[in-house]
């Protein structure tokens, strides 16, 4: 009996039947039935070079075929063996020391050796592109033999080893992606002209190897045979665009895609199929405000006392309602809930008695006006636009007059970049598990994103400098140490009121009930090859 | 008339180029950071980052210097490298238009047909139920929105009753026919592959019916109220002097005549398509040139941009010189212009 593939719908199947049975078409059954995954998804790749890829998806893709020295566990906190099968740290975590998993090799056949590391880590510095940050402070990197390389850092960095775990660092082949056009020496900035060759190219040791891409279509992958560790259950993995939840519900609905993780709570709540399993867990993730005193206009307005007036008018519990209908949680300070110093932060609370109090003290005892601009975008289910608008409600209760303008990303980065927006709404998710990247972006500390971005031109001013000691001391410690710290780095960022989360949004999985396996990961959103079919 | 083509044909190349100025310029004036599409938002902090990039796409060039090389790689067919996708444009392109051309040539003769049918039905049955009802069914199609009537559909069709398969061109876990003309029901036929010729067909049906019926609504209000203007002309009324019952009089006289301004509506909405379909691409997750077109503009992609204006330009010219040619053709005493 001809078997017809996987055709959906007794419409399809009529006019195959119907067809054949005239005896008029000649069916070649060319169109196989597979067991390959299918995760419906709304791509954002930047690019398929680990060096210079950025993105949600590209997580998953780059933990799925590049493997990482480290990985971060399946507890999403804990640090595992990776490439490396060891590694030592010297007590200044200064010095990294990593020797490479014998056997490993990859998709070609050809072992993984220490010089791959070197070469991948040295492109990774020198492309400067926008992972590159990851290797910030790395002042050597050698092969000592052709299975151990040596790592060392300008200062102490007890997060290097959880940059080590992020996606973007997976070690590739270095005779194939430099065959590919990749160059890792200190040209690469400008002669390297291997990203078209990663579109269709991979050069890893991960379980998966890519097959094919087709930006805005699919993503194929398929199993490495030559993987080191246990082989994937999927033989074909595909990544196929849909855009929109309500797509990815249908498709999900009708079988046509097994897993979805960008599927809001509210449409996950129509989902009426018995055949689909929806799960609903705290994300790592989260959507904030955050002040540009520097912005035009703003230099006597946006003090901290006006600040601190504004975050207090805020009612952060009815935030979570408003945006994502209690599908989430209230987050302290700019470090997600769940990393290391985050558990006894005090939430914020609205007072809107003192807020007004604080803005008459502050000379705006008839209230002010604030523009607030921001994407005009809907990401992790939350809409920045009804987040912003509850923002806003809930200034006006202080007499606050904040004037929303949502704008294209494009439009939203250059007003950033020109003469500032004063208030703003963003979102964040993390690169890898560790609470050394959020100071690092957020905090008001010489370098970071967003002191820069305050606008000020004396940014002294704004500078923390209690935020800046405690970093340095929290990247020269470990453990415990070092997760106390960044509590009272969490606290000081507080203090600061220039970055207010506003929500972190829980994370619907949405995925056919045959499909075990899926689960959130911190580092790398969805573990492909972890998955099975019952 | 093979003089006039000719003509037009050769004037076609010099209008694009002018086409393609007028698309740099605006495009650079728009507000907007390009780097948006070049570097994630956490990346536009660092001045080292920001340089590297600016210099590999080559925008730190004066706007003379970024048009010259823009135009003198166009003369030699290159569009230049898309921001978002990192890809040559004219490859992306050439990837998408091929599923669009499938989309809108299917959705065309579902709408034409249709809508010529309808609009002969109304004007035969002027004023009766039969036309109140099919005017209104028109009527729904040029006015219900894309992005709502899809959604229901697919969700009536694919998850209720499981009568038509989800969205995309063929099902994720299916291998496309291998490429001859990008269309997959053409290539599926053309190599034998029928199961997935039908799979593809399938997949077809719901986004071309759903554009289709946008098309049904502007041709069956035309075809209306021409035959209807038709009917009342001379040489009906001769003809049905002579005898001739009143179904000859519509197909035989009537229509011919009435359906030369449908042509230009067709041709016109052809070539809007080819980069309007936005909307049933999005819904249906159908990767064509007009969900590329959305993606290029919102995030200033220059190069992909430009890419699209040329083509929509082309579509458009070339529309109308086939319009023109179908006119003379359907009408012998219009004569095109030497």
């Amino acid at each position: 009996m001809q078997h017809y593939g996987n055709l959906h719908g007794s419409f399809v199947r009529a006019c195959v039947v119907g067809a054949l049975s005239l005896g008029a078409i000649p069916a070649t059954g060319e169109a196989q039935e597979s067991k390959a995954l299918v995760v419906g998804r709304a791509m954002d790749f930047n690019s398929l070079d680990p060096s210079r890829s950025f993105c949600d998806t590209c997580q998953i893709y780059l933990s799925s075929v590049y493997d990482t020295l480290v990985a971060l566990g399946a507890d999403n906190q804990s640090l595992q063996p990776g490439l490396a099968e060891s590694w030592t740290v010297n007590d200044a975590q200064t010095e990294f020391e990593f020797t490479i998993r014998d056997g490993a090799k990859f998709a070609d056949g050809t072992s993984v050796e220490a010089s791959d590391v070197v070469w991948t880590f040295q492109r990774m510095k020198n492309l400067k592109g926008s992972p590159s940050f990851l290797m910030d402070g790395m002042i050597s990197i050698e092969a000592r033999d052709p299975r151990t390389v040596r790592i060392s850092l300008e200062s102490s960095n007890s997060e290097f080893l959880n940059k080590l775990s992020a996606p973007y660092a997976g070690i590739m082949n270095a005779e194939v992606a430099a065959a590919g056009g990749a160059i890792a020496d200190e040209t690469a900035a400008e002669q390297d002209q291997a990203e078209n060759w990663f579109l269709s190219n991979s050069a890893g040791s991960g379980p998966f190897k890519l097959v094919s891409y087709s930006p805005e279509a699919e993503l194929r992958l398929a199993r490495n045979d030559e993987y080191w560790g246990e082989k994937p259950y999927f033989a074909e993995v595909v990544i196929s665009q849909i855009q929109n939840a309500v797509g990815q519900a249908q498709a999900l609905e009708s079988g046509a895609i097994d897993v979805a993780m960008q599927v809001d709570a509210d449409t996950a709540a129509s989902i009426r199929s018995d055949d689909v399993t929806v799960e609903i867990v705290p994300s790592y993730n989260f959507l904030y405000i955050a002040f540009a005193p520097g912005a035009k206009g703003m230099a006597d307005v946006l003090t901290p006392e006006v600040r601190e007036a504004l975050t207090l008018a805020i009612n952060y519990d009815e935030m979570v309602e408003f945006t994502v209908g209690g599908n989430g949680a209230k987050q302290a300070a700019p470090i997600p809930n769940g990393f290391p110093g985050t558990a006894n932060l005090p939430l914020r609370e609205q007072n809107v008695e003192k807020a007004k109090q604080m803005l008459a003290d502050a000379g705006f005892e008839d209230g002010l006006s604030i523009m607030a601009g921001y994407p005009n975008d809907n990401v992790y289910g939350v809409d920045i636009n009804i987040m912003m608008q509850k923002v806003q409600q809930d200034l006006k209760a202080i007499n606050v007059d904040l004037e929303l303008r949502p704008l294209t990303y494009a439009v939203w980065r250059e007003e950033l970049y020109g003469d500032g927006l004063p208030m703003t709404g963003l979102y964040f998710a993390p690169d890898y598990y560790g609470a050394g990247q959020y100071p690092a972006y957020f905090a008001m500390m010489p370098g970071t994103t967003w002191l820069a971005r305050s606008g000020l031109d004396d940014q002294e001013t704004l500078v923390n400098p209690a935020a800046a000691d405690l970093y340095k001391q929290a990247l020269a410690s470990s453990g415990d140490e070092a997760e106390a710290i960044y509590e009272k780095i969490g606290l000081e960022m507080m203090k600061d009121n220039m970055i207010i989360p506003m929500v972190s949004p829980n994370l619907v999985l949405a995925y056919r009930n045959d499909i075990k396996g899926v689960r959130y990961s911190a580092c790398c959103n969805l573990p492909l090859a972890e998955l099975t079919r019952d | 008339m093979l003089r006039y083509v000719i003509k037009r044909m050769i004037t076609i190349p010099f209008l694009l180029l002018g086409v393609a100025s007028v698309a740099f310029v605006l495009s650079q004036m728009t507000k907007g950071d390009p780097l948006a599409a070049l570097l994630p938002e956490r990346m536009m902090s660092n001045p080292e980052v920001v340089a590297a990039v600016k210099a590999e796409w080559g925008l730190d060039q004066p706007l003379p210097v970024r048009y010259g090389i823009y135009i003198g790689n166009l003369l030699q067919g290159d569009m230049g490298t898309s921001f978002t996708t990192r890809r040559p444009v004219a490859q992306d392109i050439a990837e998408r238009l091929p599923a669009t051309l499938e989309l809108v040539i299917a959705a065309m003769i579902v709408g034409s047909s249709v809508g010529i049918g309808i609009g002969l039905l109304s004007a035969r049955f002027k004023n009766s139920a039969l036309d109140i009802g099919t005017r209104g069914f028109a009527l729904l199609g040029s006015s219900v929105p894309i992005f709502w009537s899809g959604l229901i559909f697919l969700y009536i069709f694919t998850v209720r009753l499981d009568w038509a398969p989800g969205t995309g061109r063929l099902d994720a876990r299916s291998t496309p026919p291998p490429d001859i003309t990008g269309m997959y029901t053409i290539d599926a036929l053309l190599s034998g592959q029928m199961t997935t010729f039908i799979e593809a067909l399938s997949h077809l049906l719901l986004p071309a019916l759903i554009l289709g019926w946008t098309v049904t609504g502007i041709v069956a209000r035309l075809v209306r109220s021409s035959l209807l203007d038709s009917l009342g002309q001379d040489y009906a009324r001769t003809a049905r002097a002579k005898g001739a019952p009143e179904r000859v009089v519509l197909l035989n006289h009537a229509l011919p005549n009435a359906l030369i301004p449908v042509l230009t509506i067709l041709g016109f909405t052809f070539a809007y398509l080819i980069t309007g379909a936005v909307l049933t691409e999005a819904i249906f997750s159908w990767p064509g040139i007009g969900s590329y077109a959305v993606t290029a503009s919102r995030s200033l992609d220059y190069p992909a941009i430009g890419g699209v204006t040329i083509v929509g330009a082309t579509a458009f010219l070339l529309a109308n010189l086939v319009t023109d040619i179908a006119y003379a053709w359907a009408n012998p005493k219009i004569k095109v212009s030497q």
